[in-house]
């Protein structure tokens, strides 16, 4: 049942953002359309303990290396190894159930 | 005549424009969708490429050829000059300096702190490597004995100058120790 909700979801959102949107992948063109840059993080921390910027855009979702100012990875112990903590969820009022 | 030779010669330029692309093309390189990004700017002023393709979502952080991020720290939390610091080639704190950062890591309201030294261009490189490194410690066991977290200390020596070591003045400002804050 919850298998038959979920490819329901996931065909009505197919049909509000379906892929012909061209080359320019700068903006979310679906429900809560917005410009990438307006995206907000949080941080997920890898096994190997180090950062990474976590964004869950609602229907997208992104990850990205926190660097030091020298391209070395960013291993702050802000949270556990497998951990994720802040407003990562924050930027998108699509229920995160998919 | 007139008129035909410039159709000629228009018609050549056009063979010219179509088939000069597929001479010059490397057969390596696939043809190709196009996927402009967009920037995004993470909390710490570092810039990734973002890429929304409607139900995917793409990153990738930017990177100059050298490997290091693009950035607009708005600024370093705090740079430290050295000669406020250290006596010449030394590498312990005075106590004025103490005080300073002492104050400075207990007010910054930072997670952790990354230390960076740096030096002059006198001396060599592998001596200077040392020496910030060994000023980077200092500063580190300074926000250590106040209770912060330091994330990261490490000493770049004479190699990442922000003015020009031809002048007193400018090598003076490469005598420092950099302090970013992570929030």
């Amino acid at each position: 049942m919850v298998g038959i909700n979920k490819i329901a979801l996931l065909g009505l959102l197919a049909v509000a953002a379906c892929d012909t949107y061209g080359p320019d992948k700068s903006v979310d063109r679906g429900i809560n359309a917005h410009h990438v840059s307006t995206l907000v993080a949080g941080i997920w921390v890898d096994p190997d303990g180090c950062d990474h910027w976590i964004i869950d855009d609602g229907v997208e979702g992104y990850l990205s290396e926190r660097s030091t100012p020298d391209g070395r990875p960013v291993c702050s112990g802000v949270a556990a190894p497998t951990t994720a903590v802040g407003p990562f969820k924050e930027g998108s009022p699509i229920p995160d159930i998919l | 005549m007139h008129a035909a030779v410039r159709a000629l010669a228009l018609t050549a330029m056009g063979v010219v424009a179509m088939t000069a692309p597929a001479i010059a093309q490397d057969p390596r390189i696939v043809n190709s969708e196009q996927y402009i990004p967009g920037i995004w700017i993470d909390p710490d002023g570092c810039e990734h490429w973002a890429m929304d393709d409607g139900t995917e979502g793409f990153m990738s952080p930017r990177r100059t050829r050298d490997g290091r991020p693009v950035c607009h720290r708005s600024e370093i939390c705090g740079v430290m000059q050295a000669d406020q610091l250290f006596a010449t080639d030394r590498y312990n704190i005075n106590a004025e300096g103490r005080a300073a950062l002492e104050s400075f890591f207990r007010s910054a309201n930072a997670f952790g702190f990354l230390i960076y030294g740096h030096t002059d261009s006198r001396a060599s490189d592998e001596y200077n490597i040392t020496l910030s490194d060994n000023r980077a410690y200092a500063v580190a066991e300074v926000a250590e004995a106040v209770g912060v977290r330091v994330v990261d200390i490490r000493g770049f020596g004479e190699r990442q100058p922000i003015a020009t070591n031809d002048t007193a003045a400018g090598m003076q400002q490469n005598r420092r120790v950099e302090i970013y804050c992570l929030r």
